[in-house]
Order: C-alpha cells, then structure tokens, then sequence
C-alpha cells in the first residue's frame, strides 16, 4: 500500500509569536520553523504502517517555500521513501493546498493519506476534509488510533465529548490529533541515508492547479490585553460575569 | 519554567560563517560528501535529543543521583532507557570512521552535539564520554585481536569505556599510582589495585563496561615513564565476570548522576594497549579530544546559564530602571534586564558563550584538518595548533563556564540559590570541570612550558600571524578598525610578555609556573578578541537582521568591557617576577 | 442574503451551539434557515424552529444522517447552499469534520472559527493558538463559515416559530460507516489540557477539603490543581501541583481557591484567559492578577458557586 503524507512548515511550536507594528501579519523574520506538529504524527503512524508491513511505500509532501525542503528531509530521515515539494512563496489558502494535493494523489494513486488535522500558523483544520472531498475519498478526521484490515480502515476519532470509530473504506484521508502517536526522533543513519533520497520539486502551474484564493487578510492583530480585574460582591455577581462578559462557563 | 533551546542560529553562523568549514570539508576526502545543508540537519535533530531526551532528566537524576548496593550501581531513572535512546539513534558513533561502522562525520558536528549534551545533562553525559577517546586510543594502539574484539561494540555503544587511572594517593601526579600489573602465559596480564575517582566504573546502562587502566609492570621505572596502559573488561570473552569490583560511589557537590566509582582490581585480566612503560603515550592520542570535550562543558553550561538568565531577567520586574529602551511601556517595575548592572551581565554571559563557541568549534575543526587534512603539510599544522589550543580551551573555558555559572545565579536573586530553579545545579555540575581532565593549574603549565616555550614560541607565533591576519582584514573596514587595532595591539603585548617568560625562565624556572595562570587567561582573552574581530567583520552591513545586530553590540561590548581584563592579566605577569614564599610546614 | 445554520445536535437535543451560531448569523444579516439533518430527529427541528430570529428550518430525516457523516452529510449542504449566500455551522467536532468537505465541494474558500463579525463579507478568526487575531475579507460567492460558540451570545431559545420543512435527502455516499461511540466522560481532564481548571490553596486546610473543589469541578467539567503549599502541606498530591515547578497551565478558566498568589504559582498559571480568585484576605497578591476577585469565605463561597453554575454537557 502506497501512502502520502503531507506536512506543513510552520513556526516551531516553542515560539511565541509577535504581532508586527504595521498589523500585516505576524514577524516570521528570524523565527525557527519546523514541521507542524501535527504533521510530525502523521508521518510517523505512516513509519510505523511501514514498520508493520502494511505499507510499501512512504511519499512525503509538501506545499511551501524553497526552504521547506528541511521538513521533507526530516520526513526522509525519518522513514519516508520520497518526497515532493510543490514550491511555492505565497501562503496559500487551504483549498489552493489541497487542490495541489489532489493533483498529486492523481499521479500517486495513494491507498491511504496521512495529515495533520491542522497548521499551527493558520489553525485552519480544512486541508484534509477539502482533499477528500476533491478527491471523493473517505475522511477520518482527528484520528487517535487507526486500524487496517484489508481494504477497510477503522478510525478511532477524538470528538466533543469522547471517542468516535468509523470504518472508511479506501482510499481514504485520514488526519491526525495528538493522541494517535508520540513521533520519533530521527536517527543519524537515516539522516545520512536521507540525502540520497529523491527530492523532487515542482510548481503549482506544473500541476495546473490555479492557487487565487477569495479570502484576504485585512489586518492581523495582538489579542486583547488582559484589562486590570474587578472585585465582584458575591457569588451570583461571578457566575453572571464568568457566563455573560468572560463567556467561559 | 525555563527550557534549553538549541541555539541553533549562532551554530550554523559559527559552522558556516566564521569557520566556512562546508568549503573545507570540500577539500577533505573523508568529509566530501557533507554539505552545510545536511550538517545543519544534524545539528538541528542532535538538538531535538538533547532537548526532547536528555534535559528532562536532569533535574530529576541530580535529585535522584546513583544507588550502591553491595557492587551494583543503578543510575537515575531514565537514564539507562535515554543512553540506549542515544545508541539507537546513531548519535554515539557520529565521528566514528564509516569502516568502524561509525557516521564518520566531523568532529566538528561531534562538538556541537557535545555542547548539547552537556547543556542539557552533564551528568548523563559523562557515561558516554569517554567513548570516543577509547575508540581513538584503541583504533591506534590496540592489537588486531583487541580490535576485533571491542572496537565494533564501542562504536555501536553496546559497551562503555571508562577511565582508571586516578588513585588515593596519586590524582596530577599519576606517576605516583602503585596498581601493579603482572604478564600472565598466554599474552594477557593480571591487573591488581584500587582506583578511585573512576566516573562511570559501574552502572546499568550496558551489560559490559571496557576499564583502561594505568599500571605499572614489574620491571617498570619510577615515576610516570614505568606506567602502562591496560583494557580490563568487567566481563571477560567467555562470559565470566572479571575480578574487578565497585566498592562504592562518591557523594558530590554536583553531577551527582554520575557514578563516580571506587573500584578494586584483584587480579583481574586484561591486556596491554601500546608498548610497555608507553601508557601515557597511548592516551596521548585521547588527549585533544579529551580536553576539547571538557571544554565545551564550559561552554554548555555557559549556555544554560545565559539562556536561563536572559528568560528570567525579560520576565521578572523589579524597581524601575534609569533608563528605558525606546517605545517600551511605563509600568510600575521594569523586567531586570532594563536595569545596566544586568544588562552587563547578561551581555558578559552571551558575549562570553558566543566567542567560546567560535573557539571551541574551531579547535574541533582543526582536529578534523589534522586527521582528514588532504596535505600532510596542513596536517601537521593543524596539530600543532590543536595541541597548543585544546589546554587553553580546557581551562579557560571551564573556569568561564563556572564563573558565569555563578553571574547567572545572581541574576535570579534569591530563586537562584533555590532547587526550584536549574542555575544552581548549573553551578554546581559546573564546577568539576575546572578539575578532572588535567587540573587548570595543569593545563596552564602545559601551556605556557611546553606548548608555547617548549618549542621556542613557534607555535605561538603561527597562532598570533593567523590572529594578525585577521585583524588586518578587518582593518579595512571602518567599523572594525578599532577592534582589529586593538586585536593586534593584545598580540604584541602577548608576544612580548611571552618572550620576557622565556628569556627570565633561564634564570629562574619557577618564573613561568608563577605565571602561567595569567598567561592562559590572557592568551583566552586574546583569542576572543580574535574570534570577535571576525564575527564583527563577517556581520558588517548586516544589522538591519536582529541576530546581526546583536553580533555587533556583543563585539562592542567584548572590546569595551571584558578585553580590557587583558591588561590585569599583563600586569600580573609582570608581577610574578616577585617570588612568592613558601607556607610553613 | 439568507444565510443556512447547520444544527448541532444529537438527533434527541438540539445542542446549545446552535443557538450561537444563529445568533452570528444574525450578526451578519439576513433570512436565517436552519438545516437539521439527523435520523428521528423531529424534536430537534421543533427546538430549532422555536430560535428567535430564525424563519425557516429544514429536516432531512434519514439512517444516513444518523451520525453525521461527512461523506454523507457534505453533499446534502453542498446541494442546498447554492440558494444562500453563507453558509455557517458551529465550530464544533462535527462542523470542523464536514464544512470544510462542503467549502471544497462549492470550490469556495472556508473561514474557520470566526469570533467576530465585522460584515458580511469580513470576520476575525484567531491564528497561531489565539497568539493573533486576524480580520479576513471573503469575496466568495458563498460563504462558508465555522463559528466559534463562545464569541458569539446565543440567540434566545424560544419566541421563534419557523416553518418546518422536510427534504429528500441525498442518501448514503457508501464511503464510511459507524461502528461506535464513547461519550461517558469517566474520567476529570487531564490538568495541562483542560479548559477549565480550579486549585486550591492552603486555605482549603485539609486534604478532605479538597473534596469541594472536585463536586464544583465535575459541575465544570474542569481539572483540580493545588498550589505548592497545599501540596507541601500534603492536602494534595505531587502531580496535581500547578506552578514554577509544577504543571504550567492555560486554560480558558482557572480559579484560584484559597491560594495567595506567590509568584511560584503564577508562572504555572498566568497565561490562563480567565482568572477567577476566591481568598478571604482582600491584600492577597492573587488578586492583582485575577480578572474576577471575590473576597469571601471559600467554605460558603464554593456550595453557592456549584450551585449557580449550570451542568456542562
């Protein structure tokens, strides 16, 4: 069984990032990138689906900048056996992404899809659900255990409130939340092995794939500052507050 | 809560930059496969390790520390399931030759992976530490059979080396050690003594330990020309445990994860590494890399002291500041790092712990060219400045290390002195770097009486022509001309103060033991005036991007604020014509 | 303009996100259509129509819908959308699973979880975890929006009366089948990853005490936390304690009972979006950085607290 996968190179998730003073966007200049975490999981149940003998190959793919080659190395030094980087400078939307992607499961023909349920840049939580509709395949969302039997895959899902299993039939788009796996860390064999490995790149008109998107982002804002507190008088004063100003309860 | 960060950034400027060693690794056949690109990629998941396994660890094995129990050592939990994390990962074996079955890259990576490891858990670290010295002396001085043997497990990691040489009785002077080694029939000997001091003698995280043991043979000269060198295995080929026995562990002050082992040879067997009476010789070849690696224990925990301050003092407020940056809010107490007394710390800290990087990796870059080095000319070159540097870096670096350990304390005030908070295990794991691996009074001496009066100065004198060339290159930038002015200004002064040494050595040798502390310190500040040179040159135009930026202001306040020491460390060694007396018996 | 609510619901209750969802809608301005698509979900439709502000509710009843199923649900939307000129679904696991196969199936752009509405054709949306709040224009044809409940004041339950409209649904896409569900929450989340977490104090005095804390918690469906000192003092164990050296936690609400504020235990806590402090003693430092102080007895405080708080479903 073929699989992709698809990751994102996204702010590492140690960073805290800073609004920049002309509200265009958040500053990126300097800041560490890595794979999206969610993407990391993805990548490793498709290494441990290879481990077991259930897939036979691995092929990595990535929509983003020259330098997004990075995170597809690590994919390669982590397990997967190619890796594709649509190249690409603009963000592009999540529809544009997975459109892109479409057009590689074409030329793929994967048994199974692997992603992150979402990019911690965007926390859009589309790219999956989008491809599998364009595609028309199965999607198990937010996925915490998925099990293989066949040409059946049963997904166990983290919903509101508990737990969920489907059974999908393949092809299907599975992504990940982050109770599926705990990723590896790359070992420095593979990292050397993974040099040798085949990159290959293309671009977004290669693949007539048309990336305009109908969203624009106006302006990109800090959060609101934490306001000094009050005092309130009693109980019922705080339970009023909390549900109808905090809007937390 | 502070976490490491692999400072990444200032590795890749350092490995790329300052050194440009992708372009010399071009040149090296061992090494023509490596790009900056995949060593970048190395260093950044060696980072992940030691972040993700090894720093959450070390608190809990400083708490925790070793167990004894009737000869048995059991590390800190976690400690024996991150070691095989570390095996499984390839990382033990990175700068070991691809025919050993290593990685066979740098030892230039080897460092930086190095510096990480002592960042985030010295203590750990030091069960692996002396594998690849281990794997050095016995790839040049074993037999074909002990090669066979113990060279693959080495480098796979599935045994440990360690070290046995100190005794009660004999720490500096290991000439003084009295464990005795006796030629058994087939070729092998019998090894009897005790051993103390021995970090990692036993422990649980490999099956077998391999011990090098200094002994003298029966017909040995005194002193340290009768003492060889033996690999005593604590289990023999055939399965049999050997007659050598952990009598017990030390309680430390600090890197009390570590194992630091009494142990008894009772006849125990083992075999001859190199010639008779020829043991230091043998660990000779250990010897750079050996001080090289405690050096950037300095230099690690240089890092966490800083990273770990820089955190605090943006975070915590207190008292409002002189002065304020520019744009930045009124509030009724600034963070700390407003205030100028911990401005020049954390500037000393970082200022301090960059220009050690760009040192310590250079000294690994140059051991790289002295073994891999396509012209014997370059070869022997290299080695020479190797040797002359690794003393250099093994003191002034683990005394840096300490001392900013202890700045970085005082920036956290009272929460600094408290367990809660790591700077103090920081300062405490520190601490005996300045020790083990030759004492800094042993390094100094190395230094001064054989590295650099022992040849005639040569030595130091190509080390100065590549600190001039320097300075001259970035004489011609406007920007860095005073820099470079005083770069070359330190040189001569340096020049001078060493050739004086030599010349009142003759008539009174015990002139250049009184000096040779100040020596070293002067000679470490002098080499970071070079490193600051070149970083300041390399980063000219270049400060519209903050890490530029930063480069620069740490180049400016080097030259201003700690260069200067330099001329305390001038006067002192003009001051050690004094004699000094003795103390009453 | 109208614009079509998807209902969040469990085929029996129409969930309380729907009402917020509405009330976004009517944020933006026009006719509002509520779509239940369910399996005997008949009351849940009736619940809907009776959402003030909404004129219309369509029911597609059938097995396929039973549990939402994305591949069978998407098509269904997809084929209704067309006469609205948005189409908004909560931001919940459901809505996050098939609005977006919708978005792809109209080739539109999808705007998710929106906390605002500044227009009908501009929203806020948070980006990098809340780090930043971006505004985004859409220029799509249709709209397709997921709306995060909490951001927005529901519309009020009753005053409605919508027409209730059955439709023919678009049956089983064949792709995925339900096999299970656990929904009983068993146990209290865990203490890094709840959205609500209350800790208590020294005051609480005894580690039995603590037992109030855990009645108000499961009301919340929030996690227990205690500070060093209840810890040291052993009213609470080691990995329960929230603090410089303990969890460091951010939840969405987070009550301090009977904790004073030392500077250990707001580094755990400080990044939290609402702070609540409950402490006898007006002068302790936790109320410097609480967003709602009450100086009040915690012993009669916290039995009124749990019972004016409604069950969290």
């Amino acid at each position: 069984m073929k699989i992709l996968t698809a990751l994102k190179r996204v702010v590492d998730y140690n960073v805290k990032v800073r609004v920049k003073a002309d509200h265009s966007g958040v500053d990126l200049a300097n800041v560490k990138m890595s794979m999206n975490p969610f993407c990391e999981i993805a990548v490793e149940e498709a290494v441990r689906l290879k481990e077991r003998g259930i897939a036979t190959e691995i092929v990595a793919v990535s929509v983003g900048p020259a330098q997004a080659q990075e995170q597809l190395r690590t994919a390669l030094a982590l397990g997967a056996d190619r890796a594709i980087l649509i190249e690409t400078d603009e963000e592009l939307g999540s529809l544009a992404v997975a459109k892109l992607l479409k057009a590689v499961v074409d030329r793929e023909q994967p048994q199974l899809v692997i992603t992150g349920k979402q990019a911690i840049d965007s926390d859009n939580n589309q790219t999956g659900q989008m491809l599998a509709a364009l595609t028309g395949y199965a999607q198990g969302t937010f996925a915490s255990k998925l099990e293989l039997s066949g040409d059946k895959l049963k997904v166990t899902r983290e919903i509101d409130g508990g737990l969920q299993t489907l059974e999908l039939a393949l092809p299907a788009i599975v992504t990940t939340d982050l109770r599926l796996n705990e990723p590896r860390y790359a070992s420095l064999p593979n990292i050397m092995k993974a040099k040798k490995k085949p990159l290959e790149t293309v671009k977004p008109a290669d693949l007539g794939v048309s990336v305009a998107s109908t969203l624009k982002v106006l302006k990109v804002e800090a959060p609101a500052e934490r306001q000094a507190g009050i005092k309130v008088g009693s109980v019922a004063e705080l339970v009023e507050k909390l549900k109808n100003e905090a809007k937390v309860i | 809560m502070w976490h490491y960060q692999a400072p990444l950034r200032d590795m890749r400027f350092v490995i790329e930059e300052w050194l440009a060693a992708p372009a010399d690794w071009q040149r090296m056949p061992a090494f023509a496969a490596l790009d900056g690109e995949l060593a970048a990629q190395v260093v950044e998941e060696a980072g992940r390790f030691a972040g993700g396994v090894l720093a959450p660890l070390n608190a809990s094995g400083d708490r925790q520390g070793c167990r004894f129990d009737n000869g048995r050592v059991t590390t800190p939990d976690g400690f024996p399931a991150a070691y095989q994390a570390f095996v499984d990962g390839g990382w033990a074996a990175l700068a070991c030759a691809e025919e050993d079955g290593g990685q066979g890259l740098p030892q230039l990576l080897n460092a930086a992976l190095l510096e990480m490891i002592y960042s985030t858990n010295h203590a750990w670290a030091m069960y692996p530490g002396i594998a690849h010295g281990a794997y050095e002396c016995l790839r040049a001085h074993g037999t074909p059979e002990l090669r066979e043997r113990y060279l693959a497990a080495i480098v796979s990691g599935e045994i440990l080396p360690t070290m046995c040489l100190t005794e009660p009785q004999a720490g500096s002077d290991v000439g003084l050690l009295r464990s005795r080694a006796e030629p058994a029939a087939d070729g092998s000997y019998r090894i009897t003594g005790g051993k103390i001091f021995a970090s990692g003698g036993e422990h649980d995280l490999t099956a077998n330990i391999l011990h090098l043991v200094l002994a003298r043979l029966p017909d040995a000269p005194p002193g340290s020309r009768g003492i060889s060198l033996f690999l005593v295995p604590k289990r023999l080929p055939d399965g049999r445990h050997n007659a050598v026995r952990c009598d017990g562990i030390e309680h430390k002050l600090g890197i009390r994860g570590s194992a630091t082992c009494t142990l008894s040879f009772e006849q125990a067997e083992g075999w001859l590494l190199g010639e008779p009476h020829k043991g230091l010789a043998a660990m000779f070849v250990m010897m750079n890399s050996a001080r090289l690696h405690v050096g950037l224990q300095g230099l690690g925990h240089a890092e966490a002291a800083w990273q770990s301050a820089a955190q605090y003092a943006a975070e915590r407020r207190q008292m409002r500041a002189v002065r304020r940056p520019e744009g930045s809010a009124e509030a009724p107490a600034d963070p700390i790092h407003y205030h100028p007394a911990m401005r020049r710390t954390l500037l000393e800290l970082r200022t301090l712990t960059e220009g050690m990087r760009a040192l310590g990796y250079w000294t690994a870059h140059l051991l790289d060219e002295a073994e891999q080095g396509a012209d014997p000319a370059l070869r022997a070159r290299a080695e020479s400045r190797a040797q002359l540097l690794t003393p250099l870096v093994k003191a002034f670096f683990t005394e840096q290390g300490f001392r900013l350990a202890s700045a970085a304390l005082q920036v956290f005030g009272g929460y600094g002195y408290v367990q809660d908070y790591a700077v103090e295990q920081t300062l405490r794991d520190s601490r005996i770097a300045m020790i083990y691996e030759g004492s800094n009074e042993i390094q100094a001496n190395d230094l001064l009486l054989r590295k650099v009066l022992g040849d005639g100065g040569a030595a130091l004198r190509g080390l100065l022509e590549t600190f001039r060339a320097e300075a001259e290159t970035a004489s011609a930038l406007p920007e860095c001309s005073a820099f470079a002015s005083a770069l070359g200004h330190y040189c001569d002064r340096l020049a001078t103060a060493a050739e004086g040494l030599a010349a009142a050595a003759a008539q009174d040798p015990e002139r250049p033991y009184r000096a040779a502390g100040d020596f070293l310190r002067l000679l470490g500040l002098v080499a970071l005036a070079f490193a600051w040179t070149r970083s300041a040159r390399l980063c000219q135009g270049r400060a519209a991007a903050p890490f530029h930026a930063g480069k620069l202001e740490s180049a400016a306040f080097f030259f201003a604020y700690l260069l200067p020491e330099a001329d305390h460390r001038l006067v002192l060694i003009e001051a050690s014509r004094q004699p000094l007396p003795f103390l009453p018996e | 303009m109208a614009i079509l609510v998807i209902a969040e619901h469990d085929n029996a209750v129409l969930a309380a996100a729907t009402l917020n969802t509405v009330a976004a809608a009517q944020r933006i301005g026009g006719d509002i259509h509520v779509l239940v698509a369910g399996s005997g979900c008949s009351a849940v439709a009736e619940s809907a129509a009776k959402i003030a502000g909404v004129a219309k509710v369509l029911v597609a009843d059938e097995a396929a819908y039973a549990h939402r199923l994305a591949e069978n649900v998407a098509p269904l939307i997809a084929k209704l959308a067309s006469g609205y000129s948005h189409v908004l679904a909560p931001a919940s696991t459901n809505g996050k699973n098939y609005l977006p196969r919708v978005a792809a199936l109209l080739d539109v752009d999808q705007l998710s979880e929106i906390v605002a509405v500044e227009s009908a054709d501009t929203f806020k949306r948070p980006i990098y975890a809340g780090n930043a709040i971006a505004t985004v224009q859409s220029s799509a044809p249709i709209k397709v929006i997921t709306v995060r409940a909490t951001a927005f004041d529901a519309a009020a339950g009753e005053g409605g009366s919508a027409s209730i409209e059955a439709l023919a649904g678009a049956g089983e896409a064949g792709k995925s089948r339900f096999v299970g569900e656990e929904l009983a929450k068993s146990d209290r989340p865990e203490l890094t990853s709840a959205k609500v977490v209350i800790s208590g104090g020294r005051g609480l005095q005894s580690g039995e005490n603590f037992q109030l804390l855990y009645a108000l918690a499961d009301k919340l469906g929030a996690a227990v936390g205690a500070s060093r000192a209840a810890v040291d003092a052993g009213f609470a164990p080691n990995d329960m304690q929230v603090g410089q050296t303990g969890k460091i936690v951010a939840p969405d609400l987070y009550i301090a009972v009977g904790i004073s504020g030392a500077i250990q235990h707001l580094a755990g806590m400080k990044d939290s979006k609402v702070i609540v402090a409950i402490n006898k003693d007006a002068e302790a430092p936790i109320f410097q950085v609480a967003d709602y102080g009450l100086v009040a007895d915690l012993f009669e405080a916290l039995p009124e607290l749990e019972r004016g708080v409604v069950v969290v479903s």
